[in-house]
Order: C-alpha cells, then structure tokens, then sequence
C-alpha cells in the first residue's frame, strides 16, 4: 500500500460546491472521465453463448458487446452507420447479423455492413467497406466485462496493473452469482458524494458501528495507486477468533487471508471482496444530484447462501453486534441495520445541504479522509484535462 | 548479415523422442547480438555432402533467454538426408555452420499485454510453438495459452514431460491437450481426442477454453495440409484473418506447377549495389543472380521460410509457392525469389 500523501491540503473543498450541482460540471465529467475510461459492462457470465450481446451507457458512448462463434467478445459503438439509429437494446440473442431497426442496415458480427435494402436504386455508389460499424474495446478482467470507446485502448493492464496486487485474493471467476443479492438505488446526490463516502474511511466506525463491526477499522490501509483507490481493513479480532462460527456464509478465501478489500476503481466502481462475498458496488451519474447505484454479489455457494442469508442475524455473533445506528423504527434507515440505507441517507442529506446558502466545508480528517480529497483532486485533474 | 554463415559448436545433443533430436549450439559472447532471435523463428543450416551444398530450415525450440545457447530439434523425416544425419552423427563438439535467426512467424511477447492463446501443433510443428508457449509464460504474466497438440501416437509427441511440466508450474496459464491419430491400445497417456486436428477439433477446443482476455491470438504450426484445414475452421468460426499466425513443416501443398516463366532482363538491387541480370525460361530469380556470383539471401528453397524475399518494382512474376506470404504482402508485391518465374520480359526487382 502506498504511503500516505503529504497533508498539506487538508481542508475541503478542493472542488467547488458547483461541481455537486451544476450541469456544466456534470457534462465535462461524462465527457472527460466517463467517455475516456475502462467502463464496467456487467459480469462475465452475463454473455456466455455466441451471438449473445449486451449494451452498456458509459459516458456519452453507447457500446454493444456481442460474442461471436469463436467466442470472442466485440465491441462497438451502436449507432448505424446511416442515420446513426441505436442497433441493439438491452440484453439478448442474435445471429450472424445485426439488423438495424429503422432502415434494415444489416452488419455482420465483425461489424462490416454486409446488406443496405434496395441498394443498386438508393446507393448506386456506395462503398459498403467504409460503412461498418465503429469499434470500440472490450475485455473481461476480475469476472467482469469492460469496455473503452476506444478501438485502440490497449492493454486493460495499462489501467488495472498497477491496483491488481492490492486487490484480494479472490478467484472471482470460481463464485457464482447471487442473483436476489442484486440491488439498484437511485441516489439523490451527486456521483462524487457516493464515491467519497465509500472511499472515507473515517465513517466506518461511526456510521456503521452496528452494521460493519466485523472489521478492525483502526487498523485499515488505504490510498490510491495510480487513479484507484485500494482499501483493506482485517477482521477484528472477536469476530476472527471464531470465525467459523461468526461468518454468516462460506468463505470465499482462505481463513488465514480473512479481511475486506474495498476498492474504489476509478471512476466509480467500487469493489466489496470480503472473506464470505464479493460484490461489485457500480455507480452511475444520472444527473448533477442524482445517482444510480447497482450491486451485484458472488459468493462461494448460492443454495447455502441463500439459507444462511435469511437466518444469518441468528448467530451469535450478529445478534448481539447488528443493528442499526439509533433505536426506532425498521423503515428509518438509521435504524434499519443496512449499511446500505446508513450510506444513501448521510449521501442525500449532504446534497441537500449543498442547496443551503449558509453550507461551508468543514474541515476533513488527517488520514481518514485522505482518500475523499485525493479523488476530489483526481476528478479536477481529468476534467481539466490532466 | 544475410547469407552469411557462423561456425557454432554443439555443447551437446539430446534425443527427445526415437525419430527427434535437440542440439544445443554454444553461442559466443562476442556472437550474442547476431545471434539473439524471437520465439518461432529459425536458423539455417549448411552442410556439405559430397561436395553438394545442403540448406535446411529448423526452429528454434526454446524461448529467447541470454545464456549463451541455442537449441534446435530436428525430427527424421523419411529419407531425408540432412535430419537424418543430425539425428545419427551429430555430437557434442561438431562445429555446424549456422545463418542467423530469422523468420516471420514469431511471436514478440509484451509483459502488459492480456492475450489469450491457441496453439496448433503436429509433429515437429511444435518446436517454435514451443518457444512461443514458454515466452507467453515467461514473459506475458497476464496471458493464457491453450495448445492443442497432434502426433500419430504417444511415443511420437516431443516435449511431452517439459510441457507437462510447464503446465503444473503455471496453474491455469497454459493447458495442453493431446491429440493421437493412431493411439497404442497400451497408451498410458489420457489423451484429448482420437484423429487428427480437424474442424470439429479446431471448435471443440475453443469451446472448452472460451478466451479469458479478449485478445485472441491463433498460432499453427504443422503439415501443409492440417494448417489450411485449421484455417478454414478458424475462419469458418469468424476469426479474423489478421489473428492467424502460421507456418508450414513438412507435407507443403505442391508447387503450382500451371505458368511457365519466361525469358527476362532484370534489374535487381541487392547490398546497394543495381545488377542487371538475365534470367532464362523457367529459371527462378534467385537462381538468375545465383549465377552472376552474387550472394543474394535464400535458405529453404521451397517457399516456407522467407529468407530470399524482395520487392517486385516493375513487371510480375508467377510464385510456385509462397507460405512464407501473406495475402497483402502478395498483393503490395512481395515475392520468393526461390519461387519467382518471371512472366514479363522486364522486371525490376529489390531485396530489402
């Protein structure tokens, strides 16, 4: 883990109120960052079989990942090479072909245009050679699918070399998912506000001090490498002392490896891999204060997880520790026991402050907010075009 | 460089299976930069029997490391008089002339590149394949490789305990799987399919290990025949063109035999020097500066290797074989010296 950087900016705000806010901060990121990065497209699985395809929003690009017979996964910019009609939605199953809706532009799963009806009367002098579709790049890596609009994005390596060693030590492709774990939120705060309070590490032992109090947060190391935020934090020695009996579902790693890496992937994908799941944590700006959030988990079993899942506030260990934050009502999310429902209240209630004419930074924490300027930093240095 | 030949000596020999032989050549440091090559290229070897000049083509086998060796395995082929004589008299201490490592068909590893591997091999077809497989290992931490490995029967399989090896030693990079035409009914060796490498070899392969990293690269190495056979079946599964690397050993298609060259002034440059020769009727290029005591570059003589290429400037000429060519080098006007018949009465012709 790399050393902590020196503290000699220690107050916020290194980005102004209106990069929370305002469009024009929200269009320059999806333009700068979200248009100009390693994009997560879904879990690998997710296209098994040939012709199977996927579409995915990353910044201003819409690509399409579709497997061709040797298995092999292409990418491309889907917009049809004659009036620029999205060719494919969603999820689903094609041929050899891809048809586009609108006029019948038909391209084969290289993406050359391979038929245009009624060409000889429409297109006498058309040359379908400089027609095809606009590739773009994909990879799987960590059990995930990834794209780049860029056909000549190179090595995913180049972006994820440097963080893999601080990543855990999972075998992501050897889980399986989860499916009822899936989980989609739609945030009302901005997409920074959600990435800096997974990456503040100084919350955890407040914030979450019924739910996450497995984990020893005095002893976590953090800190970026390269634009990654790497996190890892061990089990607290209670809970690790029995942890057989403690862990609500089978390992996933090795007792002795035991602990959390938390990862924030840049921009916004943030990784939860613990001793017994892990989850993929994919944050999507929506607009200046609204941000949708999908997680999905792999775990080591699904049919046994799904028994321990139901009946896990039974063991020892997590009825007498979990719980919510304040006393009260199951439907106050402070209450709630969900760390999920802890974070998206504190994100909300942050936003909304930032409307307030008398709001002013507050000063943010030696180390345990390290993390939340750095990123703040990394975001202004790729908006303003590095 | 070209066509010049080095002594080396042999530090020693090494019988892989009954019908294939390793040498190791003694690389002197003051050698080391000629010397130095990429995984699936090959030297040349020159022997001289009975008074004859004798030039044959073998791969190197081991992936490019500094240790001041080079290893080569030849296997018998039937009849054939220069594998033959390395597989029965070659001995460590012989001093064999050598031209530098060469070729086309090799793989230059990358340590941030995240490729996945296919791998093709029969027979003899594995020695740069097997350069290749430890370069990728070595070299490309991030990548797999998956190779598929034909042979007539167990005994015939080079390198058997080394790529098993290597297939212990690095978990789930590299799988091998073995292919036997005609298994012993006594094999002990739990072999992948009966046959040979054919189409439904080529998908089967591909379907039990779909390419984890997205950059797939198809490397084929075998007789003639199999090689356009595990082409068409790659091609046939939408594998792009530019992803399939090949070379021939052994069987080669036939020479296409259909066009008669014809009578011709050339203008051929070679070492900066523009010689004007005359190549008569059915002559080859190479042979026509051959003659005028010029030392133009050729190894294998039969199309494979590449060594003799040249730019053709003006005129055309009828290629008998060309497996060491791609289809866009064919069409930009590259040609096999060994292999040109002119067709046109002038020609203008450039070795690089």
């Amino acid at each position: 883990m790399p050393d902590m950087p020196n503290d000699s900016q220690r107050t916020m705000p290194v980005l102004p109120v209106e990069a929370y806010t305002s469009q024009e901060w929200f269009d320059l990121e999806q333009a700068r960052i979200f248009s100009r990065t390693w994009a997560y497209a879904g879990f690998a699985e997710d296209i098994s079989e040939p012709g199977q395809y996927t579409s995915v929003q990353a910044g201003l690009n819409n690509i399409f990942i579709v497997m061709g017979r040797d298995r092999r996964l292409r990418a491309f910019h889907n917009i049809c090479r004659h009036r620029g009609t999205q060719l494919l939605r969603a999820v689903g199953h094609t041929q050899r072909a891809i048809v586009c809706p609108y006029h019948d532009w038909t391209y084969d799963l290289e993406g050359n245009l391979i038929s245009v009806p009624n060409q000889e009367r429409e297109f006498p002098d058309l040359d379908m050679t400089c027609l095809g579709l606009k590739r773009a790049s994909v990879d799987r890596w960590r059990g995930m699918l990834w794209v780049h609009p860029d056909a000549n994005a190179g090595s995913i390596m180049d972006w994820f070399g440097e963080v893999e060693p601080h990543l855990g030590p999972h075998k992501v492709d050897d889980l399986e998912e989860y499916k009822d774990g899936r989980t989609e939120h739609e945030i009302a705060a901005n997409w920074k506000i959600v990435v800096e309070n997974y990456i503040d590490g100084y919350h955890l032992a407040h914030l979450h001090s019924g739910t996450l109090a497995m984990y020893d947060h005095a002893r976590i190391e953090s800190g970026f490498v390269g634009p990654h935020f790497a996190f890892w934090e061990p089990l607290a020695p209670e809970y690790a002392e029995d942890l057989e009996n403690n862990a609500p579902t089978p390992l996933v790693i090795p007792a002795e490896q035991a602990g959390a890496w938390v990862p924030m992937l840049f921009p916004g994908i943030g990784l939860g891999e613990t001793e017994s799941s892990w989850s993929v944590f994919h944050v999507t700006p929506l607009a200046p204060d609204r941000t949708r959030v999908v997680t999905r988990t792999r775990v080591a079993d699904t049919s046994l997880w799904e028994f321990v899942w139901q009946s896990f506030r039974s063991y020892g260990f997590w009825a007498r520790r979990s719980g919510g934050k304040f006393e009260g009502n199951a439907s106050d999310p402070m209450a709630s026991g969900d760390f999920m429902a802890e974070d998206i209240y504190a994100c909300e209630q942050q936003q909304r402050s930032l409307g307030s004419p008398y709001f002013e930074h507050g000063p943010s924490s030696a180390t345990g907010e390290t993390g939340v300027r750095q990123h703040q930093e990394l975001v202004r240095n790729w908006v303003n075009g590095q | 460089m070209k066509g010049g030949f080095l002594s080396l000596r042999v530090l020693d020999t090494r019988a892989e299976t009954q019908d294939a032989t390793s040498v190791l050549f003694e690389i002197p440091p003051t050698l080391q930069d000629v010397l130095c090559w990429r995984a699936g290229q090959h030297i040349t070897l020159r022997f001289f029997v009975e008074g004859r000049e004798e030039r044959r083509s073998y791969s190197i086998s081991e992936m490019p490391i500094a240790d001041g060796r080079l290893r080569i395995t030849v296997k018998r082929v039937q009849g054939g008089l220069i594998s033959n004589h390395i597989n029965e008299h070659v001995a460590p201490g012989d001093t064999i002339e050598v031209m530098p490592p060469f070729g086309g068909f090799c793989l230059v590893p990358n340590s941030r590149a995240r490729r996945t591997y296919y791998f093709f091999g029969a027979g003899s077809g594995i020695t740069p394949l097997y350069a290749m497989i430890r370069t990728v290992l070595a070299a490309e931490p991030h990548s797999t490789a998956h190779l598929a490995y034909g042979n007539t029967d167990e005994s015939a399989i080079i390198f058997r305990d080394a790529l098993a090896g290597l297939e212990e030693e690095y978990g789930g990079r590299l799988t091998v799987r073995h292919i036997l035409s005609s298994p012993s009914w006594k094999s002990a060796l739990q072999y992948w399919r009966r046959g040979r490498i054919d189409a439904e070899c080529v998908a089967a392969l591909i379907n039990e290990c779909p390419p984890y990293a997205q950059d797939t690269q198809y490397y084929v190495c075998g007789p003639g025949d199999m090689n356009a056979v595990v082409r068409t079946a790659l091609l046939g599964l939408d594998v792009p063109g530019e992803r399939i690397h090949m070379e021939s050993f052994g069987n080669t298609t036939p020479p296409d035999d259909s066009v008669v060259g014809v009578a011709a002034a050339m203008s051929v440059r070679l070492n900066g020097k523009v010689l004007t020769v005359r190549a008569g009727p059915g002559q080859t290029i190479l042979n026509a500066v051959r003659t005028t005591g010029n030392t133009p570059p050729f190894s294998c003589e039969s199309g494979v290797c590449g060594a003799c290429r040249a730019q053709l400037r003006n005129g055309s000429a009828h290629l008998r074989a060309r497996m060491a060519l791609t289809d866009a080098e064919v069409d930009q006007g590259v040609i096999l010296t060994c292999q040109a018949l002119p067709t046109t009465p002038q020609l203008t012709v450039e070795y690089d």
